[in-house]
């Protein structure tokens, strides 16, 4: 069954979140145990210890349903109402600003940087 | 269980927007944007309170921490293109990475946000859970670095293939490269929409911009929020 393999590749990507956080236990770097649990599973897969069809399928549900997982959060705006209701208006206008920048910058520079490298090799 | 029916409703709802969003393919449908804002409706409707929701909820939240550990899946599946374009995926997400950082700290002096708002909003650009991390480590508050994250994502889901068109821009590389870069998990989505290849150097983005917007957090920021207690 479909789904049936799903929810076990899923369960099975979440193995490397745990594993993950135990790395997080011993490392002290303030980095995420989804951090390291994503370098854990790209080195299972590098050095052939797991098959990448054993993950496939949850890795690419997971990564395609990404936006489903933000939802509750973005629910959660209702809560800061009060900041929204002061300078609401200004941090939005600052962050669709500051995106503009952001995507014409590093739109701009990676295409440059494939110009020069020559279109040929494309 | 309170639990399994905010869930389906949830995901129902995003189901419908997700469709009309594929139909009309209208910024305002984004299923960031609309889904939220029905889900909102449809709680202040039935006298739910946010929280309550939210609690119910927040295992799919829970779920951003294995959808992170998933793009080690695509790292290794298009190792090849990450050795071939490294120099250009480094150089565009450092710039990319500071371009984000000092917009939005030189907007946020401009418009006098307080210091405990600046540190929540100056990782936003990059995925939650690390964005998360970043904020906590420079004296921020998660919750609302959160709320900066998702507005970046919408913000970049919107308005971020139009940035593309504006400029011309006609490489999968530069196009997966912005909106992986501006826009995370969403902008990866938008990327999705494009082709394989926009999708693949989006997810690159997203990942090499949290790694490096970590070592901001370490090199960078600190000096700047110095700097701002000089104001």
């Amino acid at each position: 069954m479909k789904l049936g393999i799903l929810v076990i590749q899923v369960l099975g990507i979440h193995v490397f979140l745990f594993l993950g956080a135990a790395v997080k236990k011993v490392v002290p770097l303030p980095i995420p145990a989804s951090m390291f649990g994503l370098c854990l599973l790209f080195l299972a897969l590098y050095f052939h210890i797991i098959k990448l069809e054993w993950v496939e399928k949850g890795a690419n549900w997971l990564m395609a349903e990404l936006l489903l997982f933000f939802i509750p959060s973005a629910v959660g705006i209702v809560n800061y109402d009060e900041i929204i209701s002061v300078q609401g208006a200004e941090i939005v206008g600052l962050i669709g600003i500051s995106t503009i920048i952001v995507v014409g910058m590093t739109a701009l520079i990676a295409e440059m940087i494939t110009r020069m490298k020559g279109s040929g090799q494309q | 269980m309170r639990m399994v029916l905010f869930t389906v409703i949830t995901y129902l709802v995003y189901l419908f927007v997700k469709k009309v969003y594929g139909k009309t393919n209208l910024p305002f449908f984004h299923p960031l944007l609309l889904t939220p804002l029905l889900l909102i409706a449809l709680i202040s409707f039935g006298h739910v309170s946010a929280n309550k929701y939210l609690d119910a909820t927040k295992w799919l939240t829970h779920m951003l921490g294995p959808a992170t550990v998933a793009f080690a899946v695509p790292i290794y599946k298009h190792l090849p293109i990450i050795k071939k374009y490294f120099g250009t995926i480094m150089i565009s997400i450092t710039s990319g990475t500071l371009v984000a950082i000092l917009s939005t700290f030189g907007l946020s002096k401009l418009i006098h946000l307080n210091v405990a708002f600046i540190t929540s909003i100056l990782p936003r650009s990059i995925t939650t859970p690390i964005a998360i991390e970043v904020s906590k480590d420079i004296g921020g508050l998660p919750a609302l670095t959160t709320v900066f994250v998702i507005l970046t994502g919408i913000m970049g889901g919107v308005i971020g293939p139009s940035v593309l068109k504006w400029l011309s821009i006609r490489t999968p590389i530069a196009k997966g490269l912005a909106l992986g870069m501006a826009a995370h998990g969403a902008g990866t989505n938008k990327a999705m929409e494009y082709g394989e290849q926009e999708a693949t150097f989006s997810s690159l983005a997203m990942i090499f911009a949290a790694w490096i917007t970590f070592i901001w957090g370490v090199v960078l920021i600190p000096p700047l929020m110095h700097f701002h207690s000089f104001f």
